[in-house]
C-alpha cells in the first residue's frame, strides 16, 4: 500500500473566517432560491439581496467569491437556482447573463462601500455612498442580464429588456431599500 | 427536481472533468448555430446524452419548467408589433429557432447534474484549477452543497415564526427586511463555529483530495468535447 508524507500546510485564521462566511453566505443565496415572496404580484426570490450583502459584508474579495461559489455550486449540479434547477446550463440559459455578472455586483458594491482591501462598517458609511454602489451593481447585472438575453434568443435590446427586466425592477427597487434597513440596523457585523 | 441519483448509466462511469469537458463543448457549438438542420442533430443529441445519463426527457423538461415560459416569450414579443398587422409570424421564426437552441443546452446539462456527485465535482474542480484558489474553490463548493438544506431550514423557521406573529400582516419590505437580518446573522453565526471547527481539525492547503480516474473511455470523450467545440466555427 501506497503512503505519502508530507507537512501539514494550515490555512491561516483570517482566510479561514472569511472562506467559511463567504461559502455560507454562498448557501444562503442557494437556499432564498426555494422562497418565494410575491413581490408586485409575482413571485420572486431574494438573491439579488444577496448578492448586495454579499459586497456590504464580505467587502469585493470575499463577496465576489461567494458569489462565485453559489454559481459554481448550482452549475455543478446543487439545486440552487430558480425552480430549484441546476446545471451548467443553466449559467449559459436565458438568465445567464444576470448570474454570470452577479460576481461583479458584488465586487462593486464592495469596492464602492469599502473602497479598499480593510472593511469598514457599513453602518457607519454615509447612505449615498451605499446607494450608489447597489445602484451601480443594479445596473451592470441589469445591462449583462438583457443584452445575453437578446444575444441568446436573437431579439432586440427592447424586446428583451421587456421580457427579462422589466418585470424584475419592482423587486430589486425593494431588495435595495431591504439592503439599506439591513445596513441602517447595524446588527451584522463584518469579517 | 433534479439532482445527483446514484446509478451505472455511461455517465455515471465517466470523469466529471470529461463530462464538462462534453457540456462545454455542446454548449459552445450550439450557441454558434441555429439553422433547422443544426438544431436537428442538436436535439438527437441532447436525446442520446440524456440516454446515457438515464434521465427521461419528460423529467429534464419538467426540472427546467422555470425557463420555459421565458423562452417562449422570445418568438411571441418579436412576433408583436405596434399597429396593423399587430401579429407579424416571420418575425418570431429566427427568435424560436434560438430559444429552442438554448433549451436544448439547459435539458443536456441534466445528464451531468443526475450522473454526477458532489464529492466528484468538488475533487474535479481542485485538480484542475491550480493553487490555493482550486483549494478554496473546491472546499467551498463542498460546503455550499452541505449548508444549503440547513440554511433552508433556518430560513423556513423565521418565516413560520414570522406567520405565527402575524408578520404576514406586515409590509412586503418589512419581511424582506426580517428575512435578510435573520438569515444573515444566523449564516454569519454558523460560518464562525465553522471557521473554528474547520481550524480545530487542520484546515490545510493540501489536503487528502477525493480519489477520481481518468480512464482511457474519459479522454475519448474529453477529445469529443473539444471537437465538439471546435464545429462552432464551422
Amino acid at each position: 500500500m501506497e503512503t505519502e508524507q508530507g507537512s501539514v500546510d494550515l490555512v491561516e485564521g483570517d482566510v479561514v473566517r472569511s472562506f467559511a462566511r463567504a461559502a455560507l453566505l454562498a448557501a444562503l443565496m442557494g437556499a432564498t432560491a426555494f422562497i418565494a415572496i410575491p413581490i408586485s404580484g409575482v413571485p420572486g426570490t431574494l438573491q439579488m439581496l444577496v448578492v448586495f450583502l454579499a459586497g456590504l459584508y464580505l467587502g469585493p474579495g470575499w463577496g465576489a467569491f461567494a458569489i462565485i461559489l453559489y454559481l459554481l455550486a448550482g452549475g455543478l449540479g446543487a439545486p440552487v437556482f430558480s425552480g430549484f434547477s441546476a446545471g451548467p446550463g443553466v449559467l449559459l440559459g436565458p438568465h445567464g447573463g444576470f448570474l454570470l455578472t452577479f460576481p461583479v455586483g458584488a465586487l462593486l458594491v464592495g469596492s464602492i462601500v469599502h473602497r479598499g482591501r480593510e472593511l469598514r462598517d457599513p453602518a457607519a458609511v454615509a447612505l449615498p455612498i451605499v446607494i450608489l454602489g447597489l445602484v451601480a451593481a443594479t445596473i451592470v447585472v441589469y445591462l449583462a442580464g438583457f443584452t445575453w438575453y437578446a444575444w441568446v434568443t436573437e431579439t432586440s435590446l427592447p424586446e428583451a429588456f421587456t421580457i427579462v427586466a422589466l418585470p424584475l425592477i419592482p423587486g430589486d427597487l425593494l431588495k435595495m431599500a431591504a439592503a439599506i434597513a439591513i445596513v441602517r440596523s447595524g446588527v451584522i457585523d463584518t469579517v | 427536481m433534479l439532482t445527483y441519483e446514484p446509478d451505472d448509466t455511461f455517465a455515471h462511469r465517466l470523469d466529471p472533468r470529461s463530462k464538462l469537458a462534453v457540456q462545454i463543448g455542446f454548449a459552445v457549438t450550439a450557441l454558434a448555430h441555429t439553422t433547422p438542420r443544426a438544431l436537428v442533430v442538436f436535439t438527437a443529441f441532447t436525446i442520446l446524452g440524456l440516454a446515457a445519463a438515464g434521465v427521461p426527457l419528460w423529467r429534464a423538461l419538467y426540472g427546467y419548467r422555470f425557463a420555459l415560459p421565458i423562452l417562449a416569450a422570445a418568438p411571441v414579443i418579436s412576433m408583436l408589433t405596434i399597429g396593423t398587422p399587430w401579429l407579424v409570424p416571420a418575425d418570431g421564426v429566427d427568435p424560436a429557432l434560438a430559444s429552442y437552441r438554448v433549451l436544448l443546452i439547459l435539458l443536456f446539462s441534466a445528464a451531468y447534474v443526475r450522473s454526477t456527485p458532489a464529492r466528484d465535482s468538488r475533487a474535479a474542480i481542485q485538480r484542475t484549477v491550480p493553487g490555493k484558489p482550486g483549494q478554496l474553490l473546491g472546499m467551498g463548493v463542498g460546503l455550499v452543497f452541505r449548508f444549503v438544506p440547513l440554511l433552508l431550514a433556518d430560513l423556513r423557521r423565521i418565516r413560520q415564526a414570522m406567520t405565527a406573529r402575524l408578520g404576514s400582516e406586515r409590509s412586503v419590505l418589512d419581511r424582506v427586511n426580517r428575512i435578510g437580518v435573520l438569515g444573515l446573522s444566523r449564516a454569519f453565526t454558523r460560518a464562525d463555529r465553522l471557521s473554528v471547527a474547520l481550524q480545530a481539525r487542520c484546515f490545510s492547503w493540501n489536503p487528502t483530495l477525493p480519489a477520481l480516474s481518468f480512464s482511457k473511455l474519459d479522454w475519448a470523450v474529453c477529445a469529443f468535447g473539444a471537437v465538439l467545440g471546435l464545429t462552432a466555427v464551422l
